[in-house]
């Protein structure tokens, strides 16, 4: 393994010599380093410039390089408590767990994704274009750092509860609801904003498209009609169906649960984490945590690679199916065949631990 | 400076502004008085004390000035917390009476400052989060949220301001050198503190799930808990066998702790044999905090087990 080893930091330090890799405010920002054994080996470290930080990525090329969400007084301080913590960017992981390499169902899958936890931070959160960095994390999802001034000082907990929001954790339709008497039932308004306003939008499509998926008297228009009204003033006692408001429930449940997102809870709420530097790469696949203008089009096998040309001769330790990578369609390659391969594709392999060099 | 508002409301900078403008000192009977009005909060006697004459209410700002310092002296978590709910409950009370003039000058000291969005009262987002009660239908995600707000109504305000001067009060700094006026009184007051608190609470770590260790960590700090955490602590317990007396002793930590109201709900939870909640339920309660994957937090032991 030493020869590949070499050979990766070579590579790396090389990418490293021409990369643009800057960190926003990075005299305040934590970094951490990690290598072949871990992710993080070492943290607590800091640079005054992204000059400092390109000439150590090129003199020391480590596997993996983060920096704090957080901003500090004092980053290079330990313990913890005496960087002075002085507020964080709000962080997004998406991911899918795959197996070596993402099928385009799933990179279409956490795209959509990313691109729905986007609207919904514009949309709901207020963020602005030029507050979000979208990153793609070099593994299996991307990033999304949000940098508005009014998110800076939240705790935890307060994240915890903006994650929760995005993933729908908790969401229960049935608190839209109140018994304000013995007659009287208050639900969502078409008017209503976030989760509320989506369940309305939610039956009110349902309503045209398929009402008898809520009640098959609603063929009617009369009584569709009714229903259409309870969601102008948020009176559902008017509905002419007793149970309109379970049978509503159990229609948008489904439909809600496709509009929340699958962020990684653990990553948003803590807010001493550390998160891949944008424009470096991934020690466990050589790709590139490439700083994105749009999800929308983004493919990691073509437009994240960090070594461009040149081939590599590999032997591989397993049998690898034929994938897409580089532009190119790369052959299935058995277990103990050697192969030369584009550079990008042999690194892959090779932290991936399914092949080895030549 | 007003003295009445400051009467009301001592914590806030007007409070503060009586006692240094009337150099208030801390006397033998403000000292009393401070006393007192922890043992109140002990009891939960969350009506404010409405004092007309001038000295009165010097000596009311003064008894939370000094309640305050024997709070800092003892660094009692658990008498703080439940100082802190009393004088939240008393501040909101009056709130809930108060004038226009006086509750902007509230709502601008606590940083709750409504807006006016799309024709609607709203809170910017990271206002309102800050200033949550545990409650589900305080969770962000039950709520109208539009352009970085939340849509809010002025009782809503008044509850959230209440949090904001819980948080306020909890906020206790250090008080080293306390003087001997301060120290006397301080041991009296421990003496009149109900025996049941802070009490011993001893699990073998990785014994519970996360969520769990969570709700226990919350009663071993003695912060409050909402009715859902506490509902389901005590269905796990149960679950889990233990006996009625251990989970009374458990939930004595909660600074709200009322033995006889406490005492009903195990004894009633324990009759009716409730299940444990799902994982799944746990994530809709807002409980759940680290996805573990188990079905139920009873499977955690077996799971770990499992995993070894």
């Amino acid at each position: 393994m030493e020869a590949e080893k070499a050979m990766i930091r070579k590579l790396f330090s090389e990418y490293y010599g021409q990369a643009k890799v800057e960190v926003p405010f990075i005299e305040q920002r934590e970094f951490g380093v990690g290598g072949f054994r871990k992710k993080i080996e070492s943290r607590h470290m800091s640079f005054a410039t992204d000059e400092a930080l390109r000439n150590y990525l090129v003199q020391d090329s480590p596997l993996f390089i983060s920096h704090s969400i957080a901003y500090y007084k004092y980053p290079e301080a330990t313990p913890m408590e005496n960087k002075e913590w002085l507020g964080g960017d709000l962080i997004f992981d998406l991911d899918v767990h795959a197996g070596m390499f993402l099928t385009p169902e799933e990179i279409e899958g956490v795209t959509n994704d990313a691109i729905k936890l986007e609207d919904v931070l514009k949309e709901e959160f207020g963020i602005k274009e030029g507050e979000i960095t979208r990153v793609f994390s070099g593994g299996r999802g991307f990033h999304i750092h949000v940098k508005s001034p009014q998110f800076r000082k939240i705790n935890g907990d307060e994240r915890r509860e903006i994650a929760d929001y995005v993933s729908g954790a908790g969401l229960d339709l049935s608190k839209f609801f109140e018994k304000m008497d013995k007659y009287r039932i208050m639900g969502p308004k078409r008017s209503d904003w976030g989760y509320r306003g989506r369940f309305c939008r939610i039956i009110q499509e349902t309503l045209k498209e398929k009402p008898s998926k809520i009640h098959r008297g609603l063929k009617k228009g009369e009584e569709k009609n009714k229903v259409l009204s309870c969601m102008e003033d948020g009176n559902w006692s008017r509905s002419p169906i007793k149970d309109i408001v379970e049978r509503t429930i159990k229609v948008a449940e489904k439909e809600m649960r496709l509009e929340t997102v699958d962020v990684d809870t653990g990553v948003t709420i803590d807010t001493k984490r550390l998160i891949r530097v944008p424009n470096t790469i991934h020690g466990s696949t050589g790709l590139v945590a490439k700083k994105l203008d749009n999800f929308k089009g983004f493919e990691p096998y073509r437009d994240a690679l960090a070594f461009d040309s040149g081939l590599l001769k590999i032997k591989a330790t397993q049998d690898l199916s034929a994938q897409d990578f580089a532009n190119s369609t790369m052959e299935k390659i058995k277990k103990g065949e050697e192969k030369e391969v584009p550079k990008s594709y042999g690194t892959y392999l090779i932290l991936k631990d399914a092949a080895i060099l030549v | 400076m007003n003295l009445n508002f400051a009467c009301k409301y001592p914590f806030t900078e007007e409070g503060k502004q009586a006692i240094i403008e009337n150099e208030i000192q801390i006397s033998d009977e403000i000292a009393e008085k401070g006393v007192k009005r922890i043992v109140a909060a002990l009891n939960r006697e969350y009506r404010p004390a409405n004092p007309v004459h001038i000295s009165d209410q010097l000596i009311e700002i003064g008894s939370y000035g000094a309640a305050r310092m024997l709070l800092a002296h003892l660094k009692n978590r658990y008498l703080i917390n439940k100082f802190a709910i009393a004088e939240a409950k008393k501040a909101s009370y009056l709130m809930g009476s108060e004038n226009e003039a006086n509750l902007e000058k509230l709502r601008k000291e606590l940083g709750v400052l409504p807006q006016e969005f799309e024709g609607r009262m709203v809170l910017p987002i990271e206002v309102y989060v800050r200033f949550t009660p545990k409650s589900v239908d305080y969770r962000l995600i039950n709520r109208n949220v539009k352009g970085g707000f939340v849509e809010i109504t002025p009782r809503e305000v008044i509850r959230l301001m209440e949090e904001g001067v819980k948080m306020r009060v909890e906020s206790v700094g250090r008080f080293p050198n306390a003087p001997e006026v301060i120290r006397k009184n301080s041991e009296r007051l421990m003496k009149l503190v109900p025996r049941t608190a802070p009490s011993k609470m001893s699990f073998k770590e990785g014994d519970n799930p996360p969520c769990i260790e969570k709700l226990l960590e919350t009663a071993k700090k003695h912060q409050n808990l909402g009715h859902q955490g506490r509902w389901t602590l005590v269905v796990y317990l149960i679950n889990k066998g233990m006996p009625y007396e251990k989970i009374l002793q458990i939930f004595s930590n909660f600074p709200d702790y009322d033995e006889r109201i406490a005492s009903y709900q195990i004894k009633h939870a324990i009759k009716r044999e409730y299940s444990m909640p799902s994982c799944s339920m746990m994530l809709s309660y807002g409980l759940c905090i680290a996805n573990c994957k188990i079905g139920n937090p009873l499977r955690w032991k077996a799971w770990k087990q499992k995993k070894q």
